[in-house]
C-alpha cells in the first residue's frame, strides 16, 4: 500500500464517507461512475473493481469485455455538492485487461503515453484551458428554441443575479475540490461565461476538465438553469472554444522560453508550434469532434479556421502570446481551435504528439501572419501558404484516417473505434433535414 | 634494513608507485623512522603512508610512538589506507594517541563515556552547553574512526573482522547520537517538558553499521509531566529531533559526522518528525505497508529516554512478524527489489557493491524475506543484524547449511569492500573506485596482489549470490517433503506452504506432492532431481504457469526417471534444465507432444539437436522408420512418433528462438513431405503395381508457410499410362495413405486436405497428367489459377509434379496477365470470403489470417501482382509470400514502404499464430479475447508481463498498415 493509498483511506474514516464514485471516462469523452461503498475500497485498490467494458462506448466489444477500473489515490476529493457528512468521493481511475495489462481504450491512458513519451523527451506538458460555456434559462422559448440567461456582453459586469452568482458558487466549488480557477468572466455572446484554470500539468489538467464540467452542471441544476458545453449553441452568437495555452517544461525550465529571440520563443517552441500547425487538420477531428463543432469554426471573426500563426492575431489558429522577459516560467502558446466538448484526454494527448513531432523532425516555423485571415482572398491565402482547417466532421475523419500521428498516439483500438463512430455521426447528420433548409426551400421551391 | 641501502629499485619492489618521490621523502624523516621500511609492504597505499609519516614525524606525539613498532604499523596501515584520516592526522597529531592502544573492542560504555567527557556531559541525560561542544564531537568521532581503522587495517583477517568491525562503528554511532542530543538540549530550552527518544533502525538498528552511511532513526516522544500538554511536547521533541539531526549532518572546518535519516517514519518525509506512542500505535496498526515492517525489523532504542525507546520497540515488534503472512509479500518486495536494481544508474551498475544484482543488498534482502516469512512462528529467527540472521536461518533449517556457509562468505568479502572504499576519503559511497591508485589501495588492504585479482573475487561473489539468491528461497522445500532425515532441520510442512504460496504457485499442496514424489528416495535419479530442483523450481516460478510446469516436470521424469543419459544431461547440460522448465511452464502443445513419448526430451540434451533437420535427413529417416515395420499398422505408427519427435523438435526450436517462423515455416513443410513420402510408400506396399503417385503441395505447404499444427493441401496425380486401372490403383493407395495419417492415435494425425483439386470436392481424387492439364487448359476459373501459384512439389513422384508444374506456368502466369473481368472476380471472391470466413462474434481485428490485414490480405495482394506479372518477371514465379513480394519490390510493383508494411504484418501475423498453437495446444487465428490467455502468447513473443494489452495494438497497428497497402494495391482504392 502507497503512501496515497492510506491517506485515502485514512481521509475516508475521518470523514465518515459513505460512498466512493470510481470515475473514468469513455471515447467520445463523457464521464462514467460506478459507486462502491467504502468497505469495498481496499479491495479496490488491490485488485481493482470488475465490469464490462462491452457496454462503454468505445471500450471493448463483447468478446473481451473482463475490464478491471484501478483507482487513483491521487485524484481522490471529496464532492462538494453532496452533503458534507458522511459524504460521497470521487477518484479517477486507471482501466486495465485482468492480466494487468493497461487498456488502450482507455483514453487516460492514451494521454499518459503520450505524456510518456515526452518524459523520454525530458519534458513535462503543461496546460491551461479557458473554458467558454453558456447558460441557458431553465425553461426553452416558445419554438423550443433555448433561450440565453442574461444580455450581457464580453467582460460585462452584469447585474444579471443568477450569472454572477452562478460564477460565484461555481468557483466555490472547484476550488474546494482543489481545482484552481485563475480568471473569470462574462464572455462575447448573451449567456456566454469564461473561466480559466490555472495552469497544471495535462494529465492532472484533463481530470479537472472532466471534473469542471460536472461542477458546471450540477450548480446549474441547483439554481434552476441550465450549462452546456455544445460548441455552437446559437448561430448568431460565437461559440464555445476552450482555447488552450500549452508549454513544456525542461525540469523547472521553461523550454520555450529564450530571451536571445525575438519573441522570446525558444527553437523547440518554434519546432512545437510548427509541429501543431502541420498536424492541426489530422487532428481537428478529436479537437473539434461533433457535427456542431464546425459551425462554431466557420463562423468568421475570431475563429480559428486558418492554420497559421501569430502574436496578436486573434483569427490566428496558434497565438503566441508577448512573452514577458521577467517571467520566462509563463512562457507558451494558445491552440485556439480546440471547443468545450472535446475529450479532453485524447485533444491533449494528440496536441502534445503533433508539437513533440514538430521538435523531432526540427520543422520549420513558417512566417508570421499578420493580417486577419478571414478577410483576405482565397489567392492571397495561397499566396502565403495559408491553408483551412478541415470545414465539416467529413473532412476531418477523412484528413484523420491517413494520419499515422493520430493513430500512433491514440492507440489502434481508440483510432479504429472513433473513426467509427464519427463516420456513423455524420452519415446520420447527413441524411437530416433542418429547418433552415425548410425555411429556405419550402417556400421558394 | 638501513636508510642508507634502501634504492629507488628496491622502493619499487616494495609496492612504492612513485619511487623517486618516496627516495625523497625518505631523506625527511629521522634516521630511527627508516627501520620500520619493511611495515609500508603491507601498506595500502604505501606513497601516501610514507608521505602522511612525513608530515608526523616531527611531532613529540609521534616521537612518543616511534619505539613501538606495533604502534607504528598500525598508523602506516592507516595513513596509507584513509586519504581522509591522512590528512585528520596531519592536522592534529594529538590523535597519534590512539596508535599505542592494545587494538581491541572497546565496550559500548567506554566509547560513551570518553564521548560524553570530550564534550562536557556528565552523563547521557546531562545538557551540553560548551559554545565548541558541536565541534568537539566532531573531533571525537574522528578519532574513534582513527582507533576503529587502526584495528581494522591492521587485523590478519579483514573479512572475519567485518561484523566486529561494524558492530563497533554501531557503538560508536550510538555514544555520538547521545552526545549530539546532549548538545541539542542546550539549545531547547524547555527540553525537559517532553520524554524524547531516538530510535536506530537499518545497518545502525542492526549494530552493523559502515564506517559512512546515512543513520536510520525515528523519533518518538511523550509529555513528561501530567502538566504539559501533548502538543507543546510534540513541539519541544521537534526542535531537539531537529537540533540533534543538524548537529550530526552539518559540515564546519572539524568536517562532519554523518547525515541523519528520519525518512522511515510514518509518511516519510511527510509525515511529522515526530509522534507520540499512540499515535505510532494508531499509524502501524492500520496504515503501514510491508516495506515498512521490514525496516521495523531493525528497530532498537539508540539515545534519549531508554523506557520510551523500548517501548516504542515493543510496539511494533509484535506487527514486524505479521507482515510476512500478508497477501503477495515476497512476489511485492521481489518487485521492489527489481525496481531498486533497474533505477541504478548503468554508468554506475558495474561499480556498484551494494544495490547491484548479487550485491550486498541481495544477501540482506533474502534474509530478511526469509525472517518475515518465517519468524512468526519461530521466535529464534527474531534478531536483527544480517550474519547472526543468517546463522539463526541455517541453524534451524530454512537455509541449507552450505548455502548459508557461502552467503555469508560472500557477504563479509562485499562488506569489507564496502568499509575500505568508504575509509580511503570517508565519504558515503557503495561503488568500487574508478581510479587505478583507489584499485590497488583496495586490493592492496584486502590482501590481493592485483586490482584483477580483487575484480575477479568481487564479481565470483557477486555471481555466488545471485545463484543462492534463487536457492535459499527453494532448497529447504525439499527437506520439507523428504521422508528421510537428513542432519539438517526441515522447514515443516506448513511452513513450506507458506513460502510457495509467497512465490506464485496457485496450489501449494500439490506442489509439495510432486517435490515429494521428485524427491524422496536413495536412488541416483532422486539424488541428482533433489540436486537439481530448487533452481528448477525457481525456473517455473519465473514462467507463466508455475504448477503446469512442475506437474509437467513430474510426469517426464516419472516416465524417464531411470533413464542413464536423462539423469546425466539434467545434471551436466546446465542450459537443458532451464530450457525443459521454461519450456513445461509455458507450451501446452510441446508439454503434449513431449508426454506422449518422454524420452524425446533428449532432444534439448545436444543443442545440435535442436536445429531444424533438412528435408533429405527427415526423408531418410522417416523411410527407415517405415522398412524396419512388417505390419502397415506398425510402419505407420512408426512414422507417425517420428513425425511427432520432429514436431516437438521444431516447436522447441521456436519456444527457445533458435529460428524465425520462415524457417519453422519451411521445417514444417518439409516434415508433412516427408511424412507424405513414407506413408505412400507404406500405403503402396500391398499392390506392387501401382503406379507412382505424384503429390502436389499446394497452399501454406506448397509455399512452406506452415504452422505449428497446420494442415497439408495437396492434388496428386500419376503418370499417363495404358493401364487402365491405373488411376483406381493410385486412388486406393492414396485414400489408404490419407486415412491412416489421419486416424486417432496416440501421435498426432495428418489432414491431407485435397479440396484444391480440379474440380474441388467433386472432382476424382487423382488424375493423371494429361487429364490434369486438359482440365487446367479447357475448364479452369481464376481461382484455380490463383490456387496453382502455390503448387510446388509436395511427395511421391518427382518426376510426374515436376511436368505438371512446368505445364501449369502458363495458366498461373499467364501471357499479357489478368483481364478486368478476371480481376473484378478475384476481388468479389475476396470480398465473399471476408464475410463467410470470418467467425461468428468475433472480432476481425484480433484475426490474424481473415482480419484487415491479416495473412489473407497479404497474400491476395502478392498473388494478384504475381498472377499480372508472373509472365514477364520470373522473379515473381515462386511459392514463397515474402519471395514474391521481395521480387515485386525490385521490380518496382510495390514502393519500399509498402513492401515493409506487408511484410511486418505477415510476420507478426505467422509468429502469433504460432505462439497461439503452442500455448493453447489447439490451432486458431484468433488472438484470444481473455487477457490471461494473450499474456502467456505475448510472454512467449518476449514482451514483459501484463503486455496482453501492448500485444494487441501492436498487431492491430501493423494489420492497419499493411491494410492501407492492401486497399491501394489489391482494392486498387486511392
Amino acid at each position: 500500500m502507497d503512501r496515497q493509498t492510506e491517506f485515502v483511506l485514512r481521509a475516508m474514516e475521518e470523514r465518515d464517507v459513505r460512498f466512493v464514485r470510481l470515475w473514468f471516462t469513455d471515447v467520445l469523452g463523457t464521464l462514467k461512475s460506478v459507486a462502491i461503498a467504502p468497505a469495498e475500497l481496499e479491495g479496490a485498490f488491490a485488485e481493482g473493481i470488475g465490469f464490462d467494458g462491452s457496454s462503454i462506448e468505445g471500450f471493448a466489444r463483447v468478446f473481451e469485455s473482463d475490464m478491471v477500473a484501478h483507482p487513483d489515490p491521487s485524484t481522490f476529493q471529496l464532492l462538494p455538492w453532496r452533503q458534507q457528512q458522511r459524504g460521497t468521493a470521487r477518484m479517477f481511475c486507471d482501466i486495465r485487461l485482468p492480466d494487468g495489462s493497461p487498456s488502450y481504450s482507455d483514453p487516460r491512458y492514451v494521454l499518459k503515453r503520450a505524456l510518456k513519451q515526452a518524459s523520454d523527451m525530458g519534458f513535462t506538458f503543461y496546460t491551461h484551458p479557458e473554458i467558454e460555456f453558456f447558460l441557458l434559462q431553465g425553461a426553452a422559448g416558445g419554438d423550443g428554441a433555448p433561450l440565453p440567461l442574461d444580455k450581457g456582453g464580453y467582460f460585462d459586469h452584469t447585474t444579471l443575479g443568477a450569472g454572477t452568482d452562478f460564477r460565484r458558487d461555481a468557483i466555490e466549488m472547484l476550488e474546494q475540490m482543489g481545482i484552481s480557477v485563475e480568471f473569470s468572466h462574462h464572455e462575447g455572446a448573451p449567456g456566454q461565461h469564461e473561466i480559466d484554470l490555472r495552469y497544471a500539468d495535462a494529465l492532472t489538467m484533463a481530470d479537472n476538465i472532466m471534473t469542471f464540467r460536472v461542477v458546471i452542471r450540477e450548480v446549474a441544476v441547483s439554481q434552476g438553469i441550465q450549462a452546456t458545453f455544445m460548441p455552437k449553441p446559437f448561430t448568431e452568437y460565437a461559440g464555445s472554444g476552450m482555447h488552450t495555452h500549452v508549454s513544456l517544461f525542461e525540469g523547472d525550465n521553461n523550454a520555450f522560453y529564450d530571451a536571445s529571440d525575438e519573441f522570446h520563443l525558444s527553437k523547440v517552441g518554434r519546432q512545437f508550434v510548427a509541429g501543431l500547425l502541420r498536424h492541426s487538420a489530422e487532428i481537428t477531428a478529436v479537437t473539434n469532434q461533433w457535427v456542431n463543432s464546425y459551425k462554431r469554426l466557420a463562423g468568421g471573426g475570431e475563429a480559428p479556421s486558418y492554420v497559421c500563426w501569430g502574436r496578436n492575431n486573434r483569427s490566428a489558429l496558434v497565438r503566441v502570446p508577448l512573452l514577458k522577459p521577467d517571467k520566462p516560467s509563463s512562457a507558451r502558446v494558445e491552440f485556439r481551435s480546440i471547443d468545450s466538448a472535446a475529450n479532453p484526454y485524447l485533444a491533449y494527448a494528440l496536441m502534445l504528439n503533433a508539437g513533440l513531432a514538430g521538435i523531432k523532425g526540427e520543422y520549420e516555423l513558417p512566417d508570421e501572419a499578420a493580417d486577419d485571415v478571414w478577410s483576405l482572398s482565397d489567392r492571397e491565402r495561397r499566396a502565403l501558404g495559408i491553408t483551412q482547417l478541415p470545414r465539416n466532421l467529413d473532412e476531418a475523419i477523412r484528413v484523420m484516417e491517413q494520419s499515422e500521428l493520430a493513430a500512433e498516439t491514440l492507440g489502434e483500438s481508440v483510432f479504429d473505434y472513433f473513426l467509427r463512430n464519427k463516420r456513423a455521426e455524420f452519415a446520420d447528420y447527413a441524411r437530416q433535414v433542418t429547418p433552415y433548409e425548410v425555411a429556405k426551400m419550402l417556400p421558394v421551391v | 634494513m638501513t636508510r642508507l641501502a634502501s634504492t629507488t629499485g628496491d622502493l619499487a619492489r616494495r609496492g612504492f608507485h612513485d619511487p623517486d618521490t618516496a627516495f625523497r621523502h625518505l631523506g625527511e624523516l629521522p634516521p630511527q623512522a627508516s627501520d620500520f621500511l619493511d611495515l609500508f609492504d603491507r601498506a595500502p597505499d604505501p606513497d601516501l603512508a610514507l608521505m602522511g609519516v612525513v608530515s608526523v614525524a616531527g611531532t613529540p606525539e609521534y616521537a612518543a610512538l616511534a619505539d613501538d613498532r606495533e604502534a607504528v604499523n598500525r598508523l602506516v596501515a592507516v595513513l596509507g589506507g584513509s586519504i581522509a584520516l591522512n590528512h585528520h592526522l596531519a592536522q592534529r597529531p594529538a590523535h597519534l594517541a590512539v596508535f599505542a592502544d592494545v587494538p581491541e573492542r572497546h565496550e559500548a560504555s567506554a566509547i560513551l563515556a570518553r564521548v560524553l567527557a570530550d564534550i562536557g556531559a556528565a552523563d547521557p541525560m546531562a545538557v551540553a552547553s560548551a559554545p565548541d561542544a558541536t565541534d568537539r564531537l566532531r573531533v571525537a568521532n574522528k578519532r574513534e574512526l582513527c582507533r576503529i581503522a587502526a584495528r581494522d587495517l591492521s587485523s590478519g583477517d579483514p573479512f572475519a573482522a567485518v561484523d566486529d568491525i561494524a558492530a563497533e562503528l554501531a557503538d560508536l554511532a550510538d555514544a555520538i547520537m547521545v552526545g549530539a542530543l546532549c548538545i541539542a538540549r542546550a539549545e531547547v530550552a524547555d527540553h525537559a517538558d517532553a520524554r524524547f527518544a531516538i530510535v536506530g533502525l537499518g545497518k545502525c538498528g542492526a549494530r552493523e553499521l559502515n564506517y559512512v552511511s546515512d543513520v536510520d532513526v525515528l523519533f518518538v516522544a511523550e509529555p513528561a509531566r501530567d502538566d504539559v500538554a501533548a502538543e507543546h511536547a510534540a513541539r519541544v521533541a521537534t526542535r531537539l529531533a531537529a537540533a540533534t539531526t543538524r548537529i550530526c549532518s552539518a559540515h564546519t572546518a572539524t568536517g562532519t559526522i554523518w547525515q541523519v535519516d528520519a525518512g522511515l517514519r510514518p509518511e516519510g518525509n511527510a509525515g511529522p518528525l515526530v509522534r507520540s506512542l499512540a499515535s505510532m500505535r494508531s499509524y502501524y496498526e492500520k496504515w503501514a505497508s510491508n516495506w515498512e515492517f521490514q525496516a521495523m525489523l531493525k528497530a532498537r532504542p539508540m539515545a534519549g529516554d531508554a523506557d520510551l525507546g523500548a517501548a516504542f520497540v515493543d510496539l511494533v515488534a509484535p506487527l514486524v512478524w505479521l507482515a510476512g503472512e500478508r497477501e503477495n509479500f515476497i512476489a511485492e518486495s521481489q518487485a521492489m527489489r527489481k525496481r531498486v536494481i533497474a533505477l541504478i544508474p548503468p554508468k554506475e551498475a558495474a561499480r556498484e557493491i551494494k544495490l547491484s544484482s548479487g550485491g550486498l543488498r541481495d544477501v540482506e534482502f533474502s534474509v530478511q524475506l526469509l525472517q518475515l516469512v518465517h519468524g512468526r512462528s519461530d521466535e529464534r529467527l527474531r534478531l536483527r543484524a544480517t550474519l547472526p540472521s543468517l546463522d539463526a536461518l541455517v541453524s534451524n533449517g530454512y537455509i541449507g547449511r552450505s548455502d548459508g556457509a557461502e552467503l555469508a562468505s560472500a557477504y563479509r568479502l562485499q562488506r569489507a569492500l564496502e568499509h575500505r572504499v568508504q575509509l580511503q576519503r570517508l565519504r558515503r559511497t557503495h561503488l568500487m573506485p574508478d581510479d587505478d591508485r583507489g584499485m590497488r589501495m583496495l586490493a592492496r588492504g584486502l590482501g590481493f596482489r592485483t586490482s584483477e585479482e580483487l575484480v575477479d573475487a568481487w564479481k565470483a561473489s557477486t555471481r555466488r549470490v545471485q545463484r543462492l539468491h534463487q536457492r535459499v528461497f527453494y532448497s529447504p522445500l525439499l527437506e520439507a517433503v523428504a521422508r528421510i532425515h537428513t542432519d539438517e532441520l526441515r522447514l515443516s510442512p506448513d511452513a513450506a506452504r507458506t513460502r510457495l504460496r509467497a512465490l506464485g504457485f496457485h496450489d501449494p499442496a500439490a506442489a509439495l506432492r510432486h517435490i515429494g514424489a521428485l524427491t524422496q528416495g536413495a536412488s541416483r535419479a532422486v539424488e541428482i532431481q533433489r540436486q537439481l530442483m530448487p533452481a528448477m523450481l525457481g525456473w517455473f516460478a519465473d514462467g507463466p504457469n508455475p504448477d503446469h510446469g512442475l506437474l509437467s516436470f513430474r510426469q517426464v521424469s516419472e516416465s524417464l526417471g531411470t533413464t542413464h543419459w536423462y539423469l546425466r544431461a539434467l545434471r551436466d547440460e546446465g542450459q537443458m534444465a532451464e530450457h525443459l522448465a521454461h519450456i513445461l511452464s509455458s507450451s501446452r502443445y510441446a508439454v503434449g507432444l513431449l508426454q506422449r513419448a518422454p524420452e524425446t526430451v533428449q532432444l534439448l540434451a545436444d543443442d545440435a539437436e535442436c536445429s531444424v533437420r533438412t528435408r533429405d535427413e527427415l526423408t531418410r529417416s522417416m523411410m527407415r522408420a517405415a522398412e524396419r515395420h512388417e505390419s502397415t499398422e506398425d510402419a505407420f505408427a512408426s512414422v507417425r512418433a517420428r513425425r511427432r519427435k520432429e514436431l516437438l523438435r521444431l516447436a522447441i526450436a521456436d519456444l527457445l528462438h533458435r529460428c524465425d517462423e520462415v524457417a519453422i515455416g519451411a521445417g514444417l513443410a518439409d516434415l508433412a513431405g516427408a511424412t507424405i513420402d513414407a506413408a505412400l510408400a507404406i500405403a503402396a506396399r500391398g499392390d506392387e503395381g501401382a503406379p507412382p503417385v505424384g503429390v502436389v503441395a499446394m497452399g501454406r505447404w506448397g509455399g512452406r508457410e506452415m504452422s505449428h499444427g497446420s494442415d497439408a493441401d495437396a492434388m496428386f496425380v500419376i503418370p499417363d499410362s495404358d493401364d487402365e486401372t491405373a488411376v483406381k490403383r493410385a486412388t486406393a493407395v492414396v485414400a489408404r495413405m490419407r486415412q491412416l495419417l489421419a486416424a486417432p492415435g496416440p501421435d498426432p494425425a495428418l489432414e491431407v486436405d485435397a479440396d484444391l483439386r480440379p474440380d474441388g470436392k467433386f472432382g476424382p481424387m487423382v488424375r493423371s497428367l494429361s487429364s490434369c492439364l486438359a482440365y487446367y487448359r479447357s475448364h479452369s476459373a481464376t481461382w484455380e489459377a490463383q490456387a496453382l501459384l502455390r503448387a510446388g512439389f509436395g511427395a511421391g513422384d518427382v518426376d510426374t509434379v515436376g511436368r505438371l508444374l512446368v505445364a501449369a506456368d502458363s495458366i498461373r502466369y499467364p501471357s499479357g496477365g489478368l483481364t478486368r473481368t478476371q480481376i473484378a472476380e478475384i476481388r468479389r471472391l475476396k470480398a465473399r470470403m471476408e464475410t463467410e470466413r470470418m467467425p461468428r462474434g468475433s472480432d476481425p481485428a484480433r484475426n490474424t489470417k481473415m482480419g484487415p490485414g491479416g495473412l489473407a490480405d497479404v497474400e491476395w495482394t502478392v498473388q494478384l501482382l504475381q498472377l499480372q506479372h508472373g509472365h514477364d518477371l520470373p522473379g515473381l514465379r515462386t511459392t514463397s509470400t515474402l519471395d514474391a513480394l521481395h521480387a515485386a519490390q525490385e521490380a518496382g510493383l510495390v514502393t519500399a514502404p509498402d513492401a515493409a508494411a506487408l511484410e511486418a504484418a505477415w510476420r507478426l501475423a505467422t509468429r502469433l499464430r504460432n505462439a497461439i498453437m503452442l500455448v493453447r495446444a489447439r490451432a486458431s487465428d484468433l488472438i484470444p479475447g481473455d487477457a490471461r490467455e494473450a499474456a502467456a502468447i505475448a510472454y512467449l513473443l518476449g514482451y514483459e508481463p501484463a503486455s496482453a494489452s501492448l500485444l494487441v495494438d501492436e498487431w492491430r497497428k501493423a494489420a492497419r498498415r499493411a491494410g492501407g497497402v492492401v486497399g491501394r494495391l489489391f482494392w486498387g482504392e486511392d
